[in-house]
């Protein structure tokens, strides 16, 4: 027994004359079991806390890709109403131009036809100062017939009065023709103001006049403008908001393509807790050869039993299932690098 | 629509490409080993697509390739094995088993998801 506890630890080998104790190596390994549980739980915490972490992650991930989906539909859906109320205020604004150019032309034809009417009322006027100039003439004729008569004494009686009834007719042209130019007059004033009307509004709107102008087209323009300028401005912010749901979109699609690979990167948690299960296995190894060392050591092992069961670095490389933990193993133990000809992804 | 059966004893890894494979539009069944997703075969679900851990506790993932062959309507479904295991002779034992590639883990999102369109060319 003493010669066999020599050979498992040369390097500790005691001189000739100092004898092995085998209640000592006992003894001494007696706390490697607990000692190795304590390593093993610690390890197996590891994991739990890893996996416990990496499922926190995992759906923490999906939550936010989940978020980002709903963001992103909503602002879609907002960019489309978006985009349509920019369509249809266009459509408005265009229709609305058209509805105002009508009007001007409208308003443009019927002004036209105002003073068309006006100048044919001012040769009217024309006219009757040409009655009036007659009934004066015919005046004059009767007062002329008057005295004629009145010279031709009795037998002018009769022309007498012819001659004033003439000139009562002349008074009485001259009265209506008088009658009727005021009334043109008073009608022709009538229309130019409404052709020239120059209101409080147009000063204040500083809206340049032409002479096709009136202050009705030229409220109209104005009107237009104003619509125009508005539509102008509502569009402009249509479309920066467009814009910025697009960008929203853009970002909310890259988000989600950055939550999915974050998702695929957390298989980290499961190689790692393969690797600390294979190094708890060696840990499990280690104990259970301390404790064969300890029955031995009491006699309640043979050394057969014991070599049989020895551990060894060979076979725990055999154990590795990852090229990293054969790299890792050869770099601890000085063996040859293992590398993988093997590709990562295969079909066969 | 197409169906995904995930195999996996990692609740993590299974929750992870669920979750990749959700958002890529596919349905997926999962099993937390070979003997559970045998099961669900046997049960008449029948996915488009398997992808199966190697190393996992009461049935692996040759194993399950293997049997998983045996069940009815699954003699060509892709059976893609997805494990950290990067021994090739494990390979060559999936492959005699009938599955039809082998990925070594870690992979990323956008290479499965390539893969699963290699072999599932229509969906």
């Amino acid at each position: 027994m003493p010669s066999l506890l020599r050979r498992l630890s040369p390097a500790t080998a005691a001189p000739e004359e100092q004898s092995v104790r085998p209640d000592a190596v006992a003894t001494a390994l007696d706390p490697v079991p607990a000692y190795c549980d304590v390593v093993d739980g610690h390890v197996h915490d590891v994991i739990a806390q890893t996996d416990e972490a990496a499922t926190a992650i995992i759906q923490q991930l999906v939550k936010v890709d989940s978020l980002a989906e709903v963001m992103a539909g909503d602002v879609a859906q907002l960019a489309g109403t978006l985009g349509r109320t920019e369509t249809e205020l266009s459509q408005v604004s265009s229709s609305n131009d058209q509805l105002v150019g009508r009007l001007i032309s409208y308003f443009l034809h019927r002004d036209q036809q105002i003073r068309a009417l006006v100048d044919q009322m001012r040769e009217l006027d024309q006219h009757v100062k040409q009655i009036e100039e007659v009934s004066r003439a015919t005046n004059i004729l009767a007062l002329n017939a008057m005295i004629e008569a009145v010279r031709a004494g009795e037998a002018g009686e009769g022309f007498s009065v012819v001659a004033d009834e003439v000139r009562k007719l002349a008074h009485r042209s001259a009265e209506a023709a008088h009658g009727i130019g005021s009334s043109i007059g008073d009608l022709t004033a009538r229309l130019d103001a409404v052709l020239s009307d120059d209101s409080q509004f147009d000063r204040e709107q500083e809206i340049p006049q032409t002479n096709e102008e009136t202050a009705m087209t030229r409220r109209l323009g104005g009107i237009a403008n104003a619509q125009r300028e508005m539509s102008e401005l509502v569009a402009g912010i249509l479309k920066d908001t467009v814009n910025a749901a697009d960008q929203v979109q853009r970002s909310s699609a890259a988000l989600t393509t950055e939550t999915t690979g974050a998702v695929g990167h957390v298989q980290f948690q499961d190689i790692t807790r393969q690797m600390l299960e294979h190094v708890a296995e060696a840990v499990v190894d280690v104990r259970r050869q301390s404790e064969d060392v300890v029955a031995y050591a009491r006699g309640g092992l043979t050394e057969e039993e014991l070599m049989s069961r020895v551990i060894s670095v060979e076979a725990l490389r055999a154990k590795h299932v990852m090229s990293r933990q054969r790299s890792t193993h050869a770099a601890q133990t000085g063996g040859p690098a293992h590398a993988d000809a093997e590709p990562l992804i295969e079909l066969f | 629509m197409t169906t995904v059966m995930l195999v996996d004893d990692s609740a993590t890894m299974l929750m992870s490409l669920k979750a990749i494979l959700t958002k890529a539009g596919y349905a997926v069944e999962t099993a937390g080993h070979g003997k559970e997703a045998l099961d669900k075969l046997g049960k008449g679900v029948k996915p488009n697509l398997i992808i199966s851990d190697v190393n996992m506790p009461q049935m692996d993932g040759i194993t399950f390739a293997r049997e998983a062959r045996k069940a009815p309507g699954m003699r060509f479904t892709p059976i893609l094995m997805l494990t950290t295991e990067s021994e090739a002779t494990k390979r060559a034992e999936a492959k005699a088993a009938g599955a039809t590639g082998w990925l070594v883990k870690p992979v990323g999102p956008d290479q499965l998801l390539g893969v699963i369109k290699q072999v599932l060319p229509g969906a």
